[in-house]
């Protein structure tokens, strides 16, 4: 800025750090005192934040002529105190699960720096966020990633599956993943195809509120996901969340069934083409389908996965043109088509090229809710014609974890066709009750 | 002694931090129930009255409706703030001639009783170092804040509580005074000038419970008590003189506690259940069955002590009993007020005697089916009894109707506020505040001499105006053509008298439409002016219009010539007096009229009619 003179008092001032205590004074003989806290990315030009001694934090705009002193003490910087001692690994008394952590809400705390949440890392913090899972003596923490789930690429489903495996190996009844909420059902989708022979629960778990604040539903959930960990009649990959605004009722998805149905709700989470396995309620594990039993044998981690892949919303306007190049380098594509599977017959032609030169090109809804169905309209046959794979009911994001999947397993179109086409994780269903979807 | 105010006036201009109408409703379409924890803020650190809060364990019942939507649910992240209600925080800033910050930064403070569904209140400091004069003495204001008004509690059953999500989020603008207060009657009078100013600024919501107030007293030797949340401004006195004879009492019960050698003994609760067992009436009839426990605390050296001094309302028995229900106790029993409650002398002798005490200690009990609520309310009361021979302890207290206070909760700590990072820093513009400063509303003072001449109504009345949020009103009727005097009578006089009077408990608060219904009726001479009271009343008790209301009142049908015919009656029957008192027996025929004529004609024209009778009469009869 050009206006700074040498003396200009932000100079100083916005080289002040954290924690220090200030007095400023205006031109007009004003002035306020308080102890400087960090910017915060939205504040103002030459504007120093400071928490006065009532608790509030203001801005005050620093003029050049401003005068300040620095006073000493720091009465609101205490450092950062560890509630828990060293958490005690003496979990051996009876079976016990294990929580791999992987950043997200439910493991995040306010940085005041930026003003958002941060993912925290250490064990110790996740233990002064949830002191109860210390006091149950029944769970073991595993960090894996801290890292916000937008963040987390399909190779970290394969790091995933890895130490989940490696984990049920160290003799965990059950595994609780903590995750981000925001791609937690890709996750959930994808490990329900890479993981095979489960010899227990895998419960995908998050929060829509951090754990700093007093309403979080994180331990609430992590409570309910521990309980559904525990639960004996369970081998597969499953999500537990609020079911509904109270912090009393927890819903337990199939990891292929599940998506993010709102950005902020609590009970965001649910499950499409039918109703959930079960709940959590009064701390009690209720099933109301069947579920995959656990396997007698290890589990494994069902090969690699090929990420050529991309899952396309097709939208009015969307040219033939703009899809065909986003579909370059890909050997599958998912296509998120309108009612019961259609995109605009002007994308024919292309859809034939892909398919010719072997891409696996697989139509779901982007109703999220009912069957594709290709023969009902013109387009449908069309689209079939032109090589496009129907794939039921599936939600559009699990069937690109499902893509990724089978293309890792074989460099054939018709075999990953023919993964596609068969249910492997349940992820299926086989009829539609209508009480139970929208 | 020195009292601070804190004022906290909701406005309605919509919500603070959604779009939601800010307005309360009793329908309700969503109920969810929620627990909160106690998590730390910036440093950590978890605040003493969070904690204890937290520690009772309770789930908290919603119930939302037409006012409140997924922002009160905690459901969805805040809007970004009214700026409706901003404009009107800094209009008062200016007002006060205060100063408004440069950049305002919106914080959580945490709440852990339920009362916000989030565990904190949003809130803004706004404005510093203002000033208000009141009666020609300057008051400080050092902060004006906004921040959004705490869900409502419905109902309260044991380990639940039930709010209603209406009120939450209303905007409520917070004006704090300095410590510079006096007495009681100098509380009620700066609380009623800031809400003059309040209302000068034509934004505020009106009626019961839409501006509450925080009152802080201490006293020499004391220590800072609040009284949070009083609704009733004339009660603000009583409140502050009463609780400066609490705190005297207690400084000076802490120099006798002294005199005695009092002492808390740290022993844990003695269980004494089976001296109890006999025990046929009172709370501990049912000692030893079911699970009923009685424990038992001593305190040395407090005998005498727990019971009120002659002269004085304030005992520390009492005090003890408002901790022993903070954990859920219906109350205790201590050894001044024995024997009593069933306990016979032999059983006092008998604890005394398990417990070591001499006859100077005293003892305070316990009774309930959880051993575990039992232990923890006495030991509240050890608490309590530690920090008496110490003083004043610092606290929260509740006001009560009938002008007491009681203990509610601990003074928060400091380290209760840290930053709502879903909300960036609003700047507070110079433009903005050009454009503000331009648009002042008029000052209570400027509106006083403003009615006063262009009304000509005396300065009391319009004090009444003015102070009693009735301006507007006023005006509006005004401006349809009633006449002044007799509208400011009308919303001064008849109308308060009924409000206070009216059944059921809910305020009787008729329409402007109503009102000029009413006025237009007197002005027709349907009703005299007497009688518009008792056409409010019947209103009040339920009649669907004025015209019902003039009929159930029985004013209807009540003629010139029904007058005159009564006035005659009168006269007739006190022929004798008045031709033996001449004019002097006006004043008694006057009132024996009025009272059959109940409001139904002008009360002139029955002086007029009666005095040409008198007359007639005394002519007929000659000197």
């Amino acid at each position: 800025m050009s206006d700074i003179s040498p003396h200009d008092a932000w100079n100083e001032l916005s080289a002040l750090p954290t924690g220090q205590r200030v007095e400023l004074s205006d031109a007009e003989g004003h002035t306020w005192s308080g102890t400087v806290v960090p910017r915060h990315d939205f504040s103002g030009d030459r504007v120093l934040q400071l928490k006065l001694e009532s608790g509030y934090n203001i801005g005050v705009r620093i003029e050049p002529t401003f005068h300040f002193r620095l006073l000493g003490g720091s009465p609101t910087a205490a450092a950062p105190t560890s509630r828990t001692p060293t958490p005690s690994r003496a979990a051996d008394a009876g079976p016990w699960i294990a929580l791999l952590t992987t950043g997200g809400t439910i493991a995040s705390r306010v940085d005041y720096e930026t003003g958002g949440v941060r993912p925290v890392k250490e064990e110790r913090e996740i233990l002064d966020f949830f002191p109860e899972l210390e006091a149950s003596g029944r769970v073991r923490i595993v960090p894996v990633f801290d890292r916000l789930s937008e963040d987390l690429v399909p190779d970290d489903w394969r790091v995933l599956a890895e130490k989940v495996v490696a984990t049920f190996a160290t003799g965990a009844r059950g595994i609780v993943v903590a995750h981000g909420t925001d791609t937690l059902g890709f996750t959930a989708a994808a490990l329900s195809f890479l993981l095979v022979d489960l010899p227990g629960p895998v419960v995908l778990v998050g929060a829509q509120r951090s754990p700093d604040r007093p309403s979080s539903d994180g331990a609430s959930n992590l409570r309910a996901a521990v309980e559904v960990a525990h639960d004996s009649r369970i081998g597969e990959v499953v999500v537990v969340m609020h079911a509904a605004p109270s912090d009393d009722r927890f819903a337990i998805h199939r990891g292929t069934w599940v998506r993010k149905m709102h950005s902020s709700r609590r009970d965001a989470f649910r499950s499409r083409n039918g109703p959930p396995l079960g709940v959590v309620e009064g701390g009690k594990v209720v099933l109301h389908q069947p579920v995959k039993a656990p396997a007698a044998g290890p589990p494994r981690v069902d090969g690699p996965i090929d990420t050529h892949a991309a899952l396309l919303w097709f939208y009015p306007g969307l040219t033939p043109e703009r899809a065909a190049r986003f579909a370059e380098g890909c050997r599958g594509i998912v296509l998120a088509g309108t009612g019961l599977g259609h995109l605009g017959s002007d994308h024919l032609p292309w859809i034939r090229a892909a398919t010719a030169r072997g891409v696996v090109v697989a139509m779901t809804t982007q109703c999220l809710e009912g069957n594709v169905e290709p023969y009902v309209y013109s387009t449908g046959r069309d689209l079939l014609r032109a090589g496009v794979l129907y794939l039921g009911d599936l939600l559009p994001e699990t069937a690109y974890a499902k893509m990724l999947w089978a293309l890792g397993h074989s460099p054939d179109p018709a075999k990953v066709a023919q993964l596609l086409a068969e249910d492997r994780a349940g992820e299926f269903h086989e009829r539609h009750d209508p009480r139970e979807t929208a | 002694m020195k009292a601070g105010l804190e004022v906290h006036q909701q406005l309605a201009v919509g919500k603070l931090f959604c779009g939601c109408p800010a307005d309360l409703s009793e329908e309700v379409t969503e109920a969810f129930t929620r627990s909160l924890r106690a998590a730390g803020g910036e440093s950590r650190a978890v605040d003493v009255a969070a904690a204890l809060q937290a520690s009772r364990g309770l789930v908290y019942r919603y119930e939302g409706g037409p006012s409140s939507c997924l922002v009160e649910m905690d459901e969805e992240p805040p809007h970004p703030l009214n700026e409706a209600a901003l404009d009107t925080a800094l209009t008062l800033a200016l007002l006060l001639r205060a100063r408004p910050v440069d950049e305002i930064e919106v914080m959580r403070k945490i709440v852990v009783d339920g009362s916000n569904t989030t565990g904190f209140q949003r809130t803004a400091l706004v404005a510093v170092d203002g000033e208000l004069e009141v009666s020609g003495r300057r008051y400080s204001i050092p902060t004006i804040c906004l921040e959004e008004d705490a869900a409502r509690k419905v109902r309260e059953s044991p380990g639940e509580i039930t709010y209603r999500l209406d009120r939450l989020g209303i905007p409520l603008i917070e004006i704090a005074t300095g410590p510079e207060i006096v007495s009681g009657a100098e509380a009620r009078e700066v609380a009623e000038e800031i809400g003059a100013l309040l209302r000068a600024t034509r934004r505020v919501r009106r009626g019961i419970g839409t501006i509450r107030e925080d009152v802080n007293v201490s006293i020499e030797g004391g220590h800072r008590i609040e009284v949070k949340g009083v609704q009733e401004l004339r009660l603000i006195e009583e409140y502050v003189d009463r609780e400066v004879a609490r705190q005297k009492f207690l400084l000076e019960l802490r120099d006798e506690l002294g005199r005695s050698h009092a002492r808390v003994p740290a022993d844990p609760p003695l269980d004494v259940t089976d001296l109890f067992r006999e025990v046929a009436s009172g709370p501990f009839s049912g000692a030893g069955r079911g699970g009923q426990v009685v424990l038992a605390v001593g305190l040395v050296g407090f005998d005498g002590l727990l019971r009120s001094p002659p002269g004085s309302e304030e005992r520390l028995g009492r005090e003890f009993a408002d901790h022993a229900r903070s954990v859920g106790l219906r109350g205790l029993v201590h050894s001044d007020e024995l024997p009593a409650y069933g306990v016979s002398e032999a059983t006092v002798a008998a604890v005394r005697e398990r417990m070591g005490l001499a006859k100077a200690d005293a003892f305070v009990l316990v009774t309930d089916r959880s051993h575990e609520r039992a232990s923890m309310a006495l030991k509240r009361v050890v608490e309590r009894a530690r920090v008496a021979l110490e003083g004043v302890p610092g606290e929260t207290r509740d006001p009560l109707p009938d002008g007491r206070t009681r203990f509610s909760r601990p003074l928060p700590g400091r380290d209760r506020m840290y930053p709502e990072t879903d909300i960036p820093p609003i700047p507070i513009t110079a433009e903005r505040l050009e454009r503000l400063r331009s648009h002042l509303p008029e000052r209570p003072e400027e509106l006083e001499a403003r009615l006063a001449r262009s009304h000509g109504l005396p300065i009391e009345v319009v004090r009444q105006l003015v102070y009693g949020d009735l301006v507007e009103r006023f005006e509006s009727l005004a401006r349809s053509g009633h006449p002044a005097g007799l509208v400011a009578r009308l919303l001064t006089q008849d109308l308060p008298a009924v409000s206070t009077g009216a059944a059921g408990g809910l305020p009787f608060e008729p329409s402007l439409e109503t009102l000029g219904a009413v006025l237009a009726a007197a002005k027709a001479g349907r009703i005299a002016k007497e009688g518009v009271p008792t056409v409010l009343s019947a209103l009040a008790a339920g009649a669907p219009s004025v015209e019902v209301a003039i009929e159930r009142a029985g004013l209807s049908g009540f003629s010139k010539e029904d007058l005159i015919a009564l006035v005659r009656k009168v006269v007739e029957a006190n022929a004798e007096i008045v031709r033996a008192r001449g004019e002097a027996a006006f004043s008694p025929l006057m009132g024996d009229v009025m009272r059959e004529v109940r409001g139904r004609r002008d009360g002139r024209e029955v002086s007029d009619t009666l005095h040409a009778e008198i007359a007639r009469v005394r002519a007929r009869s000659g000197p």
